[in-house]
């Protein structure tokens, strides 16, 4: 097989069982046979993609191939097609090996659903695939738009999946808004970019007057979709959605798209210095605020939500010091880990049928293969040395230490202490907190979920050796060196780690650091902000608007209408009704022609 | 014949015009259908004597044939005028003009 | 060049059916619809005949010409170029869906298909004319059987009495269906008579001996004519694309409107307006267009926002969607007033794309209203557990309303904003892409308020899928809007090209302007 075969084989057979199972409802409503044949075809897209990155790392040039799209004038502006180079094909790797590994875990997570849901929810995870590798694969940043845009579609039926509870309507709803407000800044960048040089590639910087405005708008985009403060308010109620999901798309896949967009159109980002300083702080102050929320949580996935948003804060932060193997290394590292976590978390949702980590007490006890497998996940997020998550935390806080970013840095490593602090919080208290009544009766999860938990935690921990072979695929050097930021990282995170065993583990320690802010953080103040913002701004706006369209615009219209009808209420007066007027009206008419005829004639 | 014999043109316009004059009147003034019909009759009859005057004294039928055809015309607009009558007082029992006043804005 | 009278034979057979079923008694349901629906079958293949044979060089194309006042000019002057292909196409495939889509109408169904056929045969006539007396005569037979339209088969809804215009309520009974008939019939022939004005302004400064197009468009109009033609040309036609403030006839008039007539009147009749604009305004009178080209933008940009926060606020579903129309024919007008290549691709684009969206968005609101007996999206929910397929459709729709790739209203769209940053004025671009995410919030809002949340409450026992044949209008629509999504350049390379045509003489003139 071509290189270009096996690209296009690894978005085509998604494609194919998309549509199989949207148009064959049969098919669909027989549930399994959908969910086997959707993983199938992820585990088969996977092994594409293996194969293709195989042949990058064995030294197979770049390849583009496209078909044109959009014309102007006879001239083609936009085309849609695969470029395969060494950054595409690891990312399609690693979302495609993501994607086979959560696609098998939902046939035993997603069992006890109604058939038809099951074909639903299998049909949209291909879609999802499909729209994935569409965005990683992209020749130009239209494409990526394009595909942006449908993975966004794909979060918004997947977290409305539950779509009779209000709380999932709402939440599908609030994301899909969010991230489309910022779209709206991604779609300015590409209409001011065409403007600029008459193309969408992201291979060449914009030219002068719009260097920095056109990827700054970019950035709005990549602020929605990668969570950054304060856009992030969607990520956290994402959960509402099937915990696979939330595995796949809001912690390892699509979140991380915003990264891959800057990596990606990284010549445009280059030329705007100004911009990857506010980068580098917006990333840093995304990690801190997030971790510091996480550790308030008691609800799993939401501690693992602002986790995520907090390490995508860390990538951003890195490729704003300049350094995109930094942000992108984090990114695949985290890839993994996280979606381990978020698996392992469902696992344990499935056991006790609750998401409260205090429902999930002495887990360790009944379900001790999951539970070792996210402790690992676990260490490798915390920067346990020699996890994964170690060396692309150590290469991120290197990379801006190096760029001079040290405000950054110092947030950054406070939010490296925090997530150590919070993981281990979830840790003590869901596996070995006090045992709970719902945890009485759990039961380790199916093989099925299992086998994929376990080969993440495989790249959870030895994850971090990939470092070398990504920056060879960019042709960089990356040698890992302890440096005394490395160090400072390091104890860092075990003090955050010790600190969460003394409070939650022995309970020698029982103390609330500030309890004041913890009242203000579960208050949400964000969401408070942009809530108002909704009632008070918009809703409003609306209401004005539309009630001045009926009663205003329209009555004026109707007011001309009425006046029309009033003059000819006021010219009615004049028929009487009596034929006799009407012939005097004609007498007089024909005298009058006749006088005037006879004045005019003799003058 | 002689275009001399009988009064001159002019009192035959007059006449003519007395005539009109008397109907426009009736019309105007009667408030009985019938009487306007008749009124009506007189100007038409006013005409039809221009036609015949006219065409005498410039000494061709044309005239006289205009107002044998006007009459029949005549004719046939009071057989219609008096059917309408007729149906007006079987509906309204009353031929008052002043009562018909169905076109009133 | 065909030999075959393809344009004839579309834009008449309506006709012929109409006068067929003149013929056909009244209670025979069965012969009514296949009568209808063949003759529409029978433009659609037609059409589809003309588009497929289309040569994508360009120009003018399956010309036929046939006197009809030779001393005045006139002549029944059938063509085509790239935009009347697609609407051509448009016309054909909405009107198919939409006799589909009536197919349960109980009471005087025969007298309602007369109508709507001679309706069509009008519309059609509009897109293929180049002769513009004729063109007006095919405007006005499009315009006019609305009136009965919706004043016999329509719907009425109170709207309660507020403002301070409340008096007239009353006078005028605001949101009865004779309302909503009257007010859009009398709105739309004032804007006849402004467009009657321009036309007779236009033949007579020409000479007074054509009304066809392409003399007129060689006959270098004076330019004191063309700056005041060309905005009762805009203010005429627009009145029918829904131009703010002249819009209002739409929302009252659509939510009155039976199912196939809002479809065809949102998906199709607002189409004539916005072509009039740009086929008659701006390419005969290209002066006119370029000095009037920013106040035509910024009324389109009005249209854009305006409409969608207008349909932000309602709570009846047809109104939402009426709403909607406004604001993406304020697209279609914004695409127009770039005078750019990329804006005018984008406007046809965006007429092709909003017909098939609007028409599919009226099907299903027909459905859902003919099931539940209920417009307000407040008393609905749940409805995606008794009729999934409608709840998919019409979240097909949304999307391709509010711009999601891989449906035809993305493309029309980001080709608009495209012409709209190298227009006259750039920061409508952004407007327009605010309009899309406020497009966002209204959709999705709608979307989880009608087919989300718990079961359907008891009093809604009757809802259920489509049957039969109100399948065909759904699937067809929903087909297209995806297939015209992913491969747009089925119709945009015929586009481009008379884009490139009509807007050659429009750039030569900005030129000018730009440097005297």
């Amino acid at each position: 097989m071509t290189t270009l075969s096996l690209s296009l084989a690894v978005l085509g057979m998604p494609l194919a069982c998309f549509v199989l199972l949207a148009l064959a409802w049969p098919l669909r409503h027989a549930g399994r046979v959908a969910g086997w044949l959707s993983a199938g075809t992820a585990v088969a897209s996977f092994a594409a993609s293996a194969a293709l990155l195989a042949r990058v790392l064995g030294g197979q040039g770049p390849l583009t191939w496209t078909v044109p799209w959009l014309v102007h004038g006879g001239r083609t502006i936009a085309e849609l097609g695969v470029h395969v180079d060494g950054i595409s094909a690891s990312m399609l790797a690693v979302v495609t090996l993501v994607a086979a590994s959560v696609q098998v875990y939902s046939l035993g997570y997603m069992a006890s659903e109604p058939k038809p849901d099951q074909g639903r929810y299998f049909a949209w995870h291909s879609l999802f695939i499909v729209a994935m590798g569409g965005l990683v694969l992209a020749p130009d940043l239209l494409q990526l738009f394009l595909a942006w845009e449908l993975v966004g579609l794909c979060s918004y039926l997947l977290i409305g999946f539950y779509w009779t509870k209000p709380s999932a309507g709402r939440a599908a709803v609030k994301a899909f808004w969010v991230t489309k407000f910022a779209d709206m800044g991604l779609l300015l960048g590409l209409v001011v970019l065409y403007g600029a040089t008459g193309a969408f590639s992201f291979e060449q910087a914009a030219p002068d007057p719009v260097t920095t405005l056109v990827p700054a708008l970019l950035f709005v985009g990549v602020m929605g979709k990668s969570a950054q403060v304060p856009l992030h308010i969607w990520l956290p109620d994402a959960m509402e959605g099937p915990t696979p999901v939330s595995a796949l798309l809001h912690a390892a896949t699509m979140v991380a798209a915003g990264v891959f967009l800057v990596v990606r159109a990284y010549p445009l980002f280059e030329a705007a210095p100004a911009l990857l300083t506010f980068m580098a702080w917006l990333g840093a102050i995304t990690a801190l605020v997030a971790a510091v929320t996480a550790v308030v949580q008691d609800d799993i996935k939401k501690v693992l939500a602002y986790s995520t948003c907090s390490q995508l804060g860390y990538m951003v932060a890195a490729l704003g010091s300049g350094s995109l193997l930094g942000g992108y290394f984090h990114l695949t590292t985290h890839a993994f880990f996280k979606a381990l976590l978020f698996l392992g978390a469902g696992a344990a949702i499935h056991a006790v049928h609750s998401n409260s980590i205090h429902d999930m007490g002495g887990l360790w006890t009944k379900t001790r293969a999951s539970a070792v497998l996210f402790i690992a996940g676990a260490l490798a997020l915390a920067g346990f040395p020699l996890f994964a998550g170690f060396f692309s935390k150590d290469l991120a806080l290197e990379e801006l230490a190096h760029a001079g970013h040290w405000g950054p840095l110092g947030l950054l490593l406070a939010a490296a202490g925090l997530t150590a602090f919070y993981m281990t919080r979830v840790v003590a208290i869901a596996f070995f907190g006090p045992p709970s009544e719902k945890a009485a009766h759990a039961h380790e999860a199916p093989a099925t979920m299992l086998l994929p938990m376990a080969v993440l935690g495989l790249l959870a921990v030895g994850g971090g050796l990939s470092g070398g072979t990504l920056a060879g695929l960019w042709g960089q050097p990356y040698h890992f060196a302890l440096t005394p930021v490395g160090i400072a990282a390091t104890l860092v995170g075990l003090g955050g780690i010790g600190l969460g065993v003394l409070r939650y583990g022995t309970r020698s320690w029982t103390g609330d650091l500030l309890p004041g802010l913890r009242a203000f953080i579960l208050s949400g103040p964000v969401d408070r902000f942009w809530l108002g913002a909704w009632r008070q701004g918009l809703l409003p706006v609306a209401r004005a608007v539309g009630w001045f369209d009926r009663y205003v615009i329209d009555g004026l219209i109707n007011l001309v209408g009425v006046a029309f009808l009033d003059a000819g209420r006021r010219v009615r007066a004049l028929q009487t009704g009596r034929a006799q007027d009407y012939v005097l009206a004609v007498l007089l008419g024909v005298v009058a022609f006749v006088a005037w005829g006879v004045v005019g004639g003799a003058g | 014949m002689s275009l001399a014999a009988g009064p001159p043109l002019v009192a035959w316009l007059l006449l003519a015009a007395a005539l009109f004059c008397v109907g426009v009147y009736g019309v105007l003034t009667r408030k009985n259908l019938v009487a306007i019909l008749l009124s009506v009759e007189l100007m038409a009859n006013a005409v039809n004597l221009n036609l015949v005057a006219l065409g005498r004294y410039q000494g061709e039928l044309l005239g006289q044939a205009v107002a044998l055809f006007g009459m029949a015309l005549t004719v046939a607009e009071v057989g219609v005028g008096l059917a309408i009558v007729i149906l007006v007082h079987r509906r309204r029992q009353g031929i008052d003009v002043d009562e018909l006043s169905g076109l009133s804005g | 060049m065909s030999a075959f009278p393809w344009l004839s034979l579309v834009v008449f057979a309506p006709l012929v059916a109409a006068l067929v079923l003149l013929f056909v008694p009244a209670g025979s349901r069965s012969t009514t619809r296949v009568v209808a629906i063949a003759s529409t079958l029978v433009s659609l293949l037609g059409s589809l005949r003309v588009a497929l044979g289309f040569d994508p060089a360009g120009g003018v194309q399956f010309r036929e010409r046939y006197p009809l006042i030779e001393s005045l000019g006139i002549a029944l002057d059938l063509g085509v170029d790239g935009w009347g292909v697609s609407l051509l196409l448009l016309t054909s495939i909405i009107i198919f869906a939409g006799a589909f889509a009536t197919w349960t109408l109980q009471e005087r169904d025969k007298e309602f298909y007369i109508l709507l056929l001679a309706l069509v045969c009008g519309v059609f006539g509009v897109f293929v004319s180049l002769d513009l007396f004729v063109f007006f005569l095919f405007y006005e037979i499009a315009v006019l059987p609305m009136y009965l339209l919706i004043g016999i088969w329509g719907s009425t809804k109170k709207v309660a009495e507020a403002g301070p215009f409340r008096f007239l309520f009353r006078l005028l009974d605001v949101g009865g269906k004779e309302y909503a008939a009257m007010k859009l019939t009398l709105m739309l022939l004032l804007g006849s008579a402004f467009i009657l004005l321009g036309i007779l302004g236009m033949v007579d400064a020409a000479g007074g001996g054509s009304f066809s197009m392409e003399a007129l468009a060689s006959a270098d109009l004076p330019r004191g004519l063309q700056l005041w033609a060309f905005p009762a040309l805009w203010l005429g036609f627009g009145t029918l694309a829904g131009v703010f403030p002249f819009h209002t006839w739409s929302p009252d008039g659509h939510a009155s409107a039976p199912t196939a007539v809002s479809m065809l009147h949102a998906g199709v009749l607002m189409k004539l307006g916005a072509f009039g604009v740009m086929r008659v305004g701006m390419v005969l009178l290209p002066e006119g267009a370029a000095a009037w080209a920013g106040v035509v933008g910024v009324v389109a940009v009005v249209n854009v926002v305006y409409g969608a926060l207008s349909a932000m606020r309602q709570s009846d579903l047809k109104y939402i969607i009426a709403y909607s129309s406004v604001s993406h024919m304020g697209v279609v007008m914004l695409g127009a007033a770039t005078l750019t290549v990329d804006g005018w691709n984008g406007a046809v684009f965006q007429m092709f794309a909003h017909g098939l969206m609007t028409g599919l968005f009226f099907a299903l609101v027909g459905l859902v209203y003919e099931r539940a007996h209920d417009r307000e999206i407040g008393n609905m929910g749940g409805f995606a557990k008794a009729m999934p397929a409608v709840a998919v459709f019409f979240t097909i729709a949304g999307l391709s309303s509010l711009g999601m790739p891989g449906l035809a209203g993305f493309v029309a769209e980001l080709l608009v904003f495209l012409g709209a940053w190298g227009g006259p004025m750039p920061w409508w671009a952004l407007a327009g892409i605010l309009g899309a995410w406020i497009t966002a919030v209204y959709v999705l809002r709608a979307v989880r308020a009608i087919f989300w949340g718990q079961g359907p409450p008891e009093r809604y026992t009757h809802l259920h899928d489509p049957r039969g044949p109100e399948w065909v209008a759904l699937v067809v629509l929903a087909g297209c809007l995806i297939l015209f999504g992913v491969a747009p350049r089925l119709i945009l390379d015929d586009i481009d090209v008379a884009t490139g045509e009509h807007l050659a003489p429009v750039t030569a003139v900005a030129a000018e302007q730009v440097t005297p």
